[in-house]
């Protein structure tokens, strides 16, 4: 029997309950000084002037930089595309600033406090000027410019289409058009980003600990931006307080390793939770036009989509909001003709980048919105006539219009499941019994694909040519010479307990358990195998990291098995390994022990067989073959697996405050095989909270000006244990044929498809009213002004 | 920190290290008074202090802690029936207090919304009373209940109704020598109660509140208070809606007739959470609400 | 700017510092005594990641000054750790899964222990009550609620 698919609980709980855990800041170097930055109270304004010296003069700063600084000390960093105009982003701001929140200055000091009373004696003259906050408006040719040199605030725009739209349009019985919003929000991991970077003089190296998640770009970044040959950078990541996307941002680190070649001493940067939420990263904000073209009976035809992603100041990763749910902007629909119309724009607010699902909400909130809307209109049940618009389980493998691979799953199935689960028609019943008691009860569908790997070959959409492209990972495993194993693997783990997972896979391929097997915490650039797309992204742990992990396993495998065979004089073919021994199958009495096997590899190396090199490790890297480059049809696999999920929930609307209370929500989920279930059972209940937060009670508010409101978490509100129910959840298993062991995307199934069965849930308790749910969160005023026109 | 402090809104450098100040450990009322001058702060439960200070959006020369004096805690009933309540008491203790379950249910009622359990270990009745902010639950029940404070000067003491004591937002009457040392409030025993609040999350302060006390018996006229908050620049009292339940014996349907009063005593502005418009609305509701369960706990 | 004299239990332990009044108990145990173990989220008292014990009761670390614990007890999640493994609380976090990055985790178990030492037998709802202080990003709250119930049960059949 396999350890993978058993909900084993997980190795590196030990150590997280017992507060021997070790996060970035608790890690302490020699001299270790603690930077704080100085950050622009305007979101939009020029640089008149800037005077540092005080701050350099107060007791206890030892290093104090400024944007001037940092062009001098530094290249800009490059952005994932290159802009038409090259634009200059260097690690502080120089000349202008473009959000609130801007770091335009840093100092460090012995502890924080002191950093921070230096701060206060940089004096910086500011012109202010306009703020650009709306999408809509930057978009226009008369917009307040954030890079004036560019002559627009739009970075992408383009218009694709697939299969015959206007033929589809014209043939239909009706068209639903509609508008939708979504606004910014954000994970917010509960530890904050942060870096200690550490400067070698005499060989001019840098070393960075980090919880930086995806370090494979980073390290790219860093050496262009220092100008140092990567051989001379080094990486580590400790345990990791969450991330889903939000923590990076290479400028930090890059502010932390010029402070610290300045001072001659280490230096600790870690966010304070204010600037975390104005200023590391927020979803994008944006507008959607949808226009579904339907036959009477409820098929859809095709759809047409407009899709404005606000990125804020975001110039490292702009468009990825829009290229990433390009390919399923189906979602699980057979729609035969798509067109996109894609809007990439600046405006003056905290940069965009990915969050928990990346832009995958807003499709499923767009789209299943509008499925509720038409099955309203048709008079259909929207269980209904998402079953006459479902991909089909028979049709597996599809290809969608805009090139995305559906490879495996049974949509209606998996609604089925969720319905029968949520007991859709007794409530259907309790729902009506409780109008007439006037009791406002709302049941809320919504299913959507839950994509896994990003393909980045996507950006030629964008540039014309390819400067990255492909899904990969890279791991390690070794049986080290005391016949214990190791492994190591690109993607740092940031909650997801690879430890565990890892140890799974590898017990399976070299017949122990996983108490056997050691997986390295984190990440280390100068032990771990390592690619530029290494990190801890886009869902792609079981797209590429399980394939990194058993090639290197599966190699440590074979030699164990060769060495085993001539020791014992047999076929290779015959070695099984089993039970921590290299055995003859069939002659259980017949095996050597794993130990004895590393005593061979590492020490005696005149008992390997003729040829074979001594040692026992294996590195392999892994690229998903379902990544392919972009197609002369402009079709594109931006992601390569998908997961599916449909949501049932139940909410209850107080008629007079219009507040809204969630009774039940119930996930079915179906992400292929599950290789450690109660892992994947934990990231459904996260994940779906995300988008319950989402839903009700997240935004990241700018007023007119560009200020943001909502910048503490008084303001900006998490769910609580009291704002949520007991997530509900059950599972289909269909695996995927694309990957090696079957297993898909999991951990973004929650927060795509919850805002919008929440928001159909509200428009349902709303029927007699006939409301329509546009935008997010759905916050008790606006259900008041709902319930009182 | 629970609820809103609009002053922390758009603090983009997020100093999260108090500027530098001076502490003193008081030992003694006296020491305390000594200590204090224009620019010191009263540390208590230090719940809306610290978060303050960490973001230095106040900063203080000096930091006076009175936790260590003695005397300054405690809950008991006078001879007369009056309900003392010393600053210091936190609202852990408050709720855990048999005098306040039985004798002030407002209050403890009031006192399970305050923020979270953490929190109301910490926070004492003195500090919610002296940062008076106007969506705090305290405030609003203790007006209600017609209480009084007793502050403590060099000069020796005086005592100020609470219909006095909040003069804005996060404003009060005491001056920059005073301690608030204990809350008085006036024999209870034949008030009911009602208490209603919307917030956004369980333990934020309100979007807007209600509580209510009404003194009377079945088929005897009513005196009652009604005091809002979250709805202006401090605890309101609903005087109108007050006059509607006043010199009438309570009925059921008299919730509704203070309910539609109770607006017309309200300055509620809009703010990140909730405009002006829906909260005069809330306030209608809740009052509804409040008063008639203060009703039903009257005729019960 | 002057220091001041602290003198209090740590763990059991008794601990004298003088410290600058500005530094908050969080910044203390975890920088002065190297007790990492309680996190720091957002240090404005909304998250509880820096939970802990003081006499007994939860309280904030980030909205306490190190000053102010002359006398008391304090005990940090490495206090409510046994010598030797896990205690019956944290093994059912372990069991249920009730962490998935641990950040939040420790001052999720100050709740419970508060929560446990008062109440044996306490109901869902009074579980999510005593933990709504704290936020977990991670778990949606579900395997934390049945860790502590599961605890419970534990401790009574103890």
């Amino acid at each position: 029997m396999s350890w993978v698919g058993r909900p084993l609980p997980r190795k590196e709980d030990g150590r997280l309950l017992s507060g021997r855990g070790r996060y970035l800041d608790d890690l302490v170097r020699p001299g270790q000084l603690h930077a704080a930055m100085l950050r622009s109270p305007h979101a939009h304004a020029r640089i008149v002037a800037l005077d540092a010296s005080a701050a350099a003069t107060v007791p206890g700063v030892h290093a104090v930089l400024t944007g001037a600084d940092a062009k001098t000390a530094s290249r800009p960093i490059r952005p994932l595309i290159p802009t038409a105009v090259p634009l200059d982003d260097w690690c502080l701001a120089v000349d202008r600033v473009r959000y609130a929140g801007e770091p335009v200055a840093a100092v460090a000091a012995i502890d924080r406090a002191t950093a921070e009373d230096a701060l206060e004696r940089i004096h910086v003259e500011y012109e202010p000027l306009p703020a650009v906050v709306d999408p809509e408006a930057a978009l226009r040719s008369d917009s307040v410019l954030l890079y004036p040199q560019l002559g627009t605030n739009v970075l992408w725009h383009d218009v694709l289409a697939y299969g015959d739209v206007a033929g589809a349009f014209a043939r239909a019985d009706g068209v639903l058009r509609e508008r939708f919003e979504i606004q910014r929000y954000a994970s917010t991991p509960l530890e904050t980003f942060g870096a200690i970077a550490e400067h070698d003089a005499g060989l001019d190296a840098y070393t960075f600990w980090t919880n930086d998640q995806r370090p494979g770009l980073t390290l790219t970044i860093l050496a262009e931006s220092l100008d140092v040959p990567q051989s001379r950078l080094r990486l580590l990541t400790p345990d990791i307080g969450g991330a889903f996307g939000n923590k990076r941002r290479p400028a930090y680190l890059l502010v932390c390793a010029l402070l610290a070649r300045r001072a001659g001493r280490p230096v600790k940067y870690v966010e304070d939770r204010l600037e975390n939420l104005a200023a590391l990263m927020h979803a994008c904000n944006g507008v959607m036009d949808v226009e579904l073209a339907y036959r009477a009976d409820g098929t859809v035809l095709a759809l047409r989509v407009r899709d404005v992603a606000d990125e804020g100041k975001n110039l490292v990763s702009p468009a990825q909001h829009n290229l990433i749910k390009l390919g399923n902007i189906v979602n699980g629909y057979r729609i035969g003709a798509v067109s996109y119309e894609a809007f990439s724009v600046l405006t003056t607010k905290c940069p965009s980048g990915a969050n928990r699902g990346i832009g995958k909400p807003f499709m499923c909130f767009a789209i299943e919105r509008a499925m509720a809307l038409l099955a309203r209109r048709l008079r259909l049940d929207p269980a209904e006539l998402r079953l006459r618009n479902y991909v089909g389980a028979a049709e597996m493998p599809y290809t969608t219009p805009p090139g995305a691979r559906y490879d495996s799953g049974d949509y209606a199935a998996t609604l089925g499941r969720a319905l029968e689960r949520f007991d859709y028609r007794g409530w259907r019943e309790r729902q009506a019994r409780a109008r007439a008691d006037g009791r406002l009860l709302g049941i809320g569908i919504a299913t959507s694909v839950e994509p896994a790997g990003t393909n980045l070959a996507s950006y030629e959409l964008i540039t014309g040519r390819r400067a990255a492209s492909g899904s990969a990972e890279a791991a390690m495993v070794r049986v080290e010479p005391d016949g214990r194993v190791r492994a190591a693997l690109g993607d740092p783990a940031c909650g997801q307990g690879y430890e565990t997972v890892v140890a799974q896979i590898v017990a399976d391929e070299l017949g122990l358990t996983p108490g056997d097997v050691h997986v390295d915490r984190g990440f280390d650039s100068s032990t771990t195998p390592w690619l530029y797309l290494s990190g801890n992204y886009s869902n792609k742990f079981s797209v590429t990291d399980v394939g990194a992990v058993l090639g290197a396993a599966r190699a440590v495998r074979d030699k164990l098995a060769r060495i085993a065979a001539h020791r014992l004089e047999s076929a290779v073919d015959d070695i099984e390994l089993a039970d921590g021994q290299a055995r003859v199958r069939g002659v259980p009495a017949r095996g050597l022990a794993i130990g004895e096997l590393a005593r061979t590899a590492y020490a005696d190396v005149l008992g390997l067989p003729p040829g074979e090199p001594p040692g026992l490790e294996a590195r392999h890297a892994h690229q998903n073959p379902l990544a392919q480059p972009v197609g002369a049809d402009r079709t594109v696999r931006s992601q390569l697996v998908f997961s599916n999920a449909a949501h049932c929930c139940l909410v209850e609307i107080d008629p007079r405050t219009g507040a809204v209370r969630l009774l039940r929500h119930v996930v079915v989920h179906d992400c292929g095989r599950e290789l450690n279930p109660l892992i994947v059972e934990g990231m459904v209940h996260g994940s779906t909270v995300h988008g319950l937060g989402a839903a009700l009670l997240e935004e990241f508010r700018y007023d007119a000006s560009g200020q943001l409101l909502t910048g503490t978490f008084m303001d900006y509100l998490k769910p609580t244990a009291l704002d949520v129910p007991d997530i509900e959840v059950d599972r289909l298993e269909h695996p995927s044929p694309f990957t090696p062991l079957g297993a898909k995307g999991v951990g973004e199934g929650g927060s795509i498809p919850a805002p919008a069965a929440v928001a159909s849930a509200v428009e349902d308790a709303l029927a007699h009213l006939d409301v329509t749910v546009r935008a997010l969160p759905i916050t008790p005023e606006r259900v008041w002004r709902w319930l009182h026109g | 920190m629970r609820g809103r402090d609009d002053s922390a809104a758009g603090v983009e450098s997020g100093p999260v290290k108090p500027a530098p100040f001076d502490y003193v450990r008081a030992r003694t009322l006296d020491d305390a008074l000594a200590a204090l001058d224009a620019d010191s702060k009263i540390l208590a439960g230090g719940q809306s202090l610290v978060p303050l200070l960490n973001m230095r959006l106040v900063r203080p020369t000096r930091v006076v802690d009175i936790n260590a004096v003695p005397g300054l805690a405690g809950v008991r009933a006078r001879p007369d029936g009056v309900l003392e309540i010393g600053a210091l008491t936190r609202h852990t203790d408050l709720l855990a207090s048999t005098l306040v379950r039985e004798r002030l249910p407002l209050v403890a009622a009031a006192t399970a919304h305050v923020g979270h359990r953490a929190i109301r270990n910490r926070g004492t009745i003195g500090g919610s009373l002296a940062h008076a902010d106007p969506a705090a639950e305290l405030p609003a029940a203790l007006l209600a209940l017609e209480a009084g404070v007793v502050i403590s000067a060099r000069g020796g003491e005086r005592r100020v109704a609470l219909d006095d004591f909040f003069v804005g937002a996060l404003t009060t009457l005491l001056g920059a020598g005073e301690i608030l040392r204990r809350v008085e409030i006036p024999d209870p025993r034949d008030a009911a109660w009602g208490f209603a609040e919307i917030a956004r999350r369980p333990g934020d302060f309100a979007i807007a509140g209600v509580a209510v006390a009404l003194h009377g018996a079945r088929g005897q006229s009513a005196r009652a208070r009604l005091v809002a908050f979250g709805v202006g620049d401090r605890p309101v009292r609903l005087r109108a809606a007050e006059a509607a339940l006043s010199r009438t014996a309570p009925t059921r349907e008299l919730a509704a007739r203070a309910a539609a009063q109770a607006a017309a005593d309200c300055r509620p502005v809009d703010d990140v959470h909730a405009s002006a418009e829906y909260r005069a609305h809330l306030v209608e509701v809740l009052t509804e609400r409040a008063v008639a369960d203060a009703i039903g706990r009257l005729l019960a | 700017m002057s220091h001041v004299e602290v003198k209090l239990r740590v763990n059991g332990r008794v601990v004298v510092r003088s410290v600058p009044p500005r530094r908050s108990l969080a910044d203390f145990v975890r920088e002065e005594l190297g007790l990492t173990g309680t996190h720091v989220g957002c240090e404005h008292g909304v998250c509880g990641a820096c939970t802990l014990l003081v006499d007994g009761r939860t309280a904030r670390s980030c909205l306490l000054l190190a000053v102010q614990l002359d006398g008391a007890e304090v005990t940090t999640v490495e206090g409510l750790t046994p010598a030797d493994g896990l205690s019956v609380l944290q093994e059912a976090f372990r069991d249920s899964h009730a962490l998935q990055c641990g950040f939040c985790t420790p001052g999720m178990l100050a709740a419970a222990h508060e929560l446990l030492a008062e109440n044996a037998a306490p109901t869902r709802d009074e579980i999510r009550e005593a933990i709504a202080g704290n936020l977990c990003m991670c778990t949606g709250y579900v395997n934390i609620v049945r860790a502590i119930e599961l605890a419970a049960q534990r401790l009574r059949a103890a």
